[in-house]
């Protein structure tokens, strides 16, 4: 799921607090952004547009970090929508919905525990990449 | 690039079997959702029934209630419905109406029985009607309309008097939107063939009503809250025309004809 790697070189303590509070960003939005699933991206992006112009680490993990959120954009966005439209149409809760809702659950609380575990990891200055998202930022992110 | 498509896919992969192991659990069980919304339906059927049995005349004649139960009867147990959740009442009333409220009852007005020309006719209509309670078209409508929390509000005896006699007077009076209307008519349609009923006769009376509809709207609530009643005529003839099988009345010919002057009294 993640994997430690070491980065291509070693960041500063400057770095590896901006790297860190990417992930916290995200974090600190999904708790106030919970039934709106767009104010974490947001929040996400801000941050990911603040530091475009950071160090390599920095930039690195605040791709990383808007990424994940915007996977979970999509899935998250659909069950508030579904939601809605339980509550302001004729639409009713089946056992197929209640499963979705559980299994966003399942996903966005396996984010939350990894982006803490990640956040922790980067302000020691350790770099952690991601299953999927990892390998996806180094196809985006490009030391200059 | 290969690898980050592959885990990309398998991420997507997992989140959908995810989901589908967990649609393989009843839900709706384990939360009692469906116990919960059976107890409210059961609840506002009784209660709106109360207000009807209050205002309106019940006609309970034992040769008109068997007549109308033998044509419920029939077309329940040739489509795997539980006759025990439709309860027929026939209420003494020029116009003609018929119409479904919640926890299966179906109320039926004998202005219909005596304008249909026919028994197929009126078979046609309580087909209708039935495949809305077995489609839980009125349960959603009410909620569309009024609102669940209102709903349950009413069953507990909050809900004022006057919300649940409107609330009542809607269910008699208006019709369901349009995409209801046509999948009820359909299954009436299915419903009907299945029982070995015609259901051209029940095409027949939509468009006969519509043509009288200017003429007399003030006892055909039915067409009048069911509307574009050519248009559903239509596609009902359409939809029943490769399904002909051999058809046979459920009443004897005599018993529909007495049955109606039972009630013309």
């Amino acid at each position: 799921m993640i994997t430690l790697v070491k980065f291509s070189y070693e960041p500063g303590e400057h770095e590896a607090e901006k790297a860190s509070n990417s992930y916290l960003m995200s974090l600190i939005a999904v708790i106030v952004g919970l039934p709106l699933p767009i104010i974490n991206l947001i929040a996400t992006l801000i941050f990911y547009l603040g530091n475009r112009s950071g160090t390599y680490f920095v930039r690195w993990h605040c791709t990383q970090a808007l990424l994940s959120q915007l996977s979970l954009l999509f899935i998250n966005s659909f069950g508030f929508w579904w939601t809605v439209s339980i509550i302001f149409t004729e639409e009713t809760i089946t056992s197929k919905y209640i499963s979705y809702i559980i299994a966003i659950l399942i996903f966005n609380l396996m984010e939350f525990i990894i982006t803490i575990y990640t956040a922790i990891q980067t302000r020691k200055g350790i770099h952690v990449e991601w299953w999927f998202y990892g390998n996806l930022t180094n196809l985006i992110c490009k030391s200059k | 690039m290969k690898k980050t498509i592959i885990q990309g896919l398998i991420t997507i992969i997992l989140f959908f079997s995810t989901w589908f192991a967990l649609m393989q659990i009843d839900w709706l069980t384990v939360f009692k959702v469906q116990k919960v919304t059976d107890k409210t339906e059961e609840k506002l059927g009784n209660l709106f029934w109360g207000i009807f049995q209050n205002t309106e005349k019940e006609n309970r004649n034992s040769f008109v209630v068997s007549s109308v139960d033998s044509i419920v009867t029939k077309i329940c147990s040739l489509n795997q419905i539980d006759r025990e959740l439709i309860k027929v009442h026939i209420i003494d009333k020029e116009d003609i109406n018929a119409f479904a409220i919640p926890n299966g009852h179906l109320i039926v007005y004998s202005g219909l029985i005596i304008n249909s020309e026919n028994q197929e006719e009126l078979t046609g209509v309580i087909c209708h009607e039935i495949a809305h309670i077995q489609l839980n078209h009125v349960m959603k409508k009410l909620i569309k309309e009024i609102g669940l929390t209102v709903l349950i509000s009413m069953t507990t005896g909050n809900g004022g008097s006057e919300i649940v006699k409107e609330t009542a007077k809607m269910l008699s009076s208006s019709a369901f939107d349009r995409t209801l209307e046509k999948e009820a008519d359909i299954k009436a349609v299915d419903y009907l063939i299945n029982a070995k009923v015609n259901p051209e006769p029940f095409a027949n009376f939509l468009y006969k009503l519509s043509d009288i509809e200017n003429e007399t709207t003030k006892y055909l609530t039915w067409t009048s809250t069911h509307p574009d009643s050519k248009e559903r005529a239509k596609y009902i003839v359409e939809y029943s025309k490769d399904k002909e099988t051999k058809y046979e009345a459920i009443m004897k010919i005599d018993t529909w004809v007495k049955l109606k002057e039972k009630l013309k009294k």
